[in-house]
């Protein structure tokens, strides 16, 4: 149930995002993502640990709040999850789906 | 180089961020100059990540070394599980793909008033900002019998490069039996788990090749990190292998005899067959000698911007920063030259920043396929960095968890490298 209730969360976010500039989506985004890139190759690149690339911003917002909930274990995807607002994970969660679309072969 | 970049960043943005772009350009009579000192973890990310972030900024990166060695990963080496040009890393990327002017020269000055930095070889460059990544320092004055001639028979191996491939090759001609004495150095220091690490690394290539000899580890502290972790794994894969004394068993460091190869305590002297002693540390010596580091031997600085605090204009990152509860981690290094470099593109550029996001990420091997680690959260509080939340591996965790962190640790390793010195589109 509470898993229910934090996705329609993330899905009412997206709505009130359209408000947003681009700009401002952009820029949040990009230092947002720059967080991920730590850890996870963006450049659609695998190993241990998996790519965050070729998923819609939905899967990937649902994601970070099942690390949040403890749901998916990981204790360094829950430290990141626990640091993001509602509104900062739908903002990298759109970024990073729409960078998917601009990686090279 | 200007088209590059624009290239780069409209690459990197995709069309969606075409029509803001356009104006911002325009609108930039001249580009803003950022430099910056030191190619560590720090300055590369830092410099990568001033360029993508405001196509308008002209950023420098000043380090006399062709390449850089990271000193964590380094205790694999040591065991034999990797080698050290697999952690060496080059520049070519950040020159060629993010337009990066890299400048291979020592910096001999930095003038916060004329706002110039000055290179060994002559000229002057002139900044609007200047991002300072000098990393440690060892304070040999606290150390008797301790100093620089000394690392060549007594390596430190704080420095990866020749410093480890010293240690690798006297242990590799050590006679089985012998004893490895690791001299420990007190808080603050670089990477706090991986004096312990070492230990752990060092006594498994011992269990493969000279089993019959000993690890002895003497401590200036009474405590050190993860240390339920280690003394697990200790007991599970190294058992009678390795001794930790803590100061207040031996009373402390007093002194190293290089010609003895021995370690005086307060209470005892302890020979070594190889010897590795940790010195104390404080900033890079650019640091102490451009008036950023204040009684602590560090660098105060803002929480948000990274800008000393001593300094107007000189932003620190890395090792040297006094950043509160953050430890001296490659990681943090990493997490806080981002922070830093938004916060200069904003500044320069009129752009949003955001509020930074700054965290810690250790993997820590206790064995080939035994690894834990450990992620922390921070935030600017009231003048300085606190931790939010602290996730830690446990002891009980099982061999099949503990294999998994350390197949993640070597993917880290190659995304973190990517991360820092470019390789990747991002």
């Amino acid at each position: 149930m509470r898993k229910i209730i934090a996705v329609s969360i993330a899905a009412g976010s997206f709505i009130i995002l359209a408000d947003r500039s681009q700009a401002a989506d952009r820029d949040g985004g990009a230092q947002l993502a720059a967080m991920c890139a730590s850890c996870h190759r963006l450049d659609g690149g695998d190993g241990g640990i998996p790519t965050i690339l070729g998923m819609s911003p939905e899967m990937l917002a649902r994601a970070m709040l099942a690390y949040r909930s403890r749901e998916r274990p990981s204790h360094i995807m829950r430290a990141i999850a626990l640091s993001l607002s509602d509104e900062e994970i739908v903002i990298v969660a759109r970024y990073l789906a729409a960078l998917n679309k601009q990686v090279r072969p | 180089m200007k088209s590059r970049t624009r290239r780069e960043f409209v690459y990197l943005t995709g069309a969606m961020a075409l029509a803001a772009l356009g104006p911002r350009l325009a609108a930039s009579e001249s580009k803003a100059r950022v430099v910056v000192v030191g190619g560590g973890i720090g300055g590369a990310t830092a410099a990568k990540y001033l360029a993508v972030s405001a196509p308008t900024i002209e950023v420098t990166l000043v380090e006399p070394k062709p390449n850089y060695t990271t000193c964590f990963f380094s205790n694999l080496y040591l065991a034999g599980l990797c080698s050290l040009d697999s952690l060496t890393h080059g520049y070519e990327t950040l020159a060629q793909r993010y337009g990066i002017n890299v400048i291979h020269d020592s910096v001999a000055a930095v003038d916060p008033v004329a706002k110039t930095v000055g290179l060994k070889s002559g000229p002057k460059l002139t900044y609007d900002r200047v991002v300072v990544a000098p990393g440690i320092a060892f304070n040999y004055d606290a150390l008797a019998g301790y100093d620089e001639a000394a690392t060549q028979v007594i390596p430190h191996a704080w420095n990866a490069g020749l410093q480890t491939q010293l240690l690798r090759r006297q242990l590799e001609s050590m006679e089985d039996g012998g004893v490895f004495v690791l001299v420990a150095p007190p808080n603050p220091f670089r990477c706090p788990p991986a004096p312990y690490e070492r230990a752990s690394l060092v006594a498994y290539y011992f269990k493969q090749h000279k089993p019959r000899s000993r690890i002895l580890i003497l401590d200036a502290k009474d405590s050190f990190n993860a240390q339920d972790l280690f003394l697990d794994a200790w007991e599970r894969h190294y058992r009678g292998m390795i001794e930790w004394l803590p100061a207040q068993f031996t009373g402390g460091i007093k002194a190293i005899d290089v010609k003895e190869r021995s370690v005086k305590t307060a209470s005892e002297t302890f020979k070594a067959a190889v010897a590795n002693v940790i010195p104390p540390q404080r900033a890079g010596q650019f640091a102490q000698q451009n008036g950023l580091v204040d009684q602590s031997g560090w660098c105060p600085i803002d929480p948000i911007t990274f800008e000393s605090k001593l300094q107007p204009g000189i932003h620190v990152v890395g090792d040297a920063s006094s950043a509160g509860d953050m430890p001296k981690s490659a990681f943090v290094a990493n997490s806080q030259a981002k922070a830093c470099a938004f916060a200069i593109a904003a500044a320069l550029t009129g752009s949003e920043r955001q509020s930074p996001h700054l965290f810690n990420t250790c993997y820590t091997h206790l064995g080939p396929d035994d690894a834990v680690s450990n992620a922390v959260s921070f935030k600017p509080v009231a003048g300085t960095i606190k931790i939010v939340d602290n996730f830690v591996s446990q002891v009980q965790e099982s061999a099949e968890t503990r294999h998994r962190t350390a197949r993640e640790a070597q993917s880290w390793y190659a995304a973190f490298m990517r991360d820092t010195f470019g390789y990747a589109a991002f």
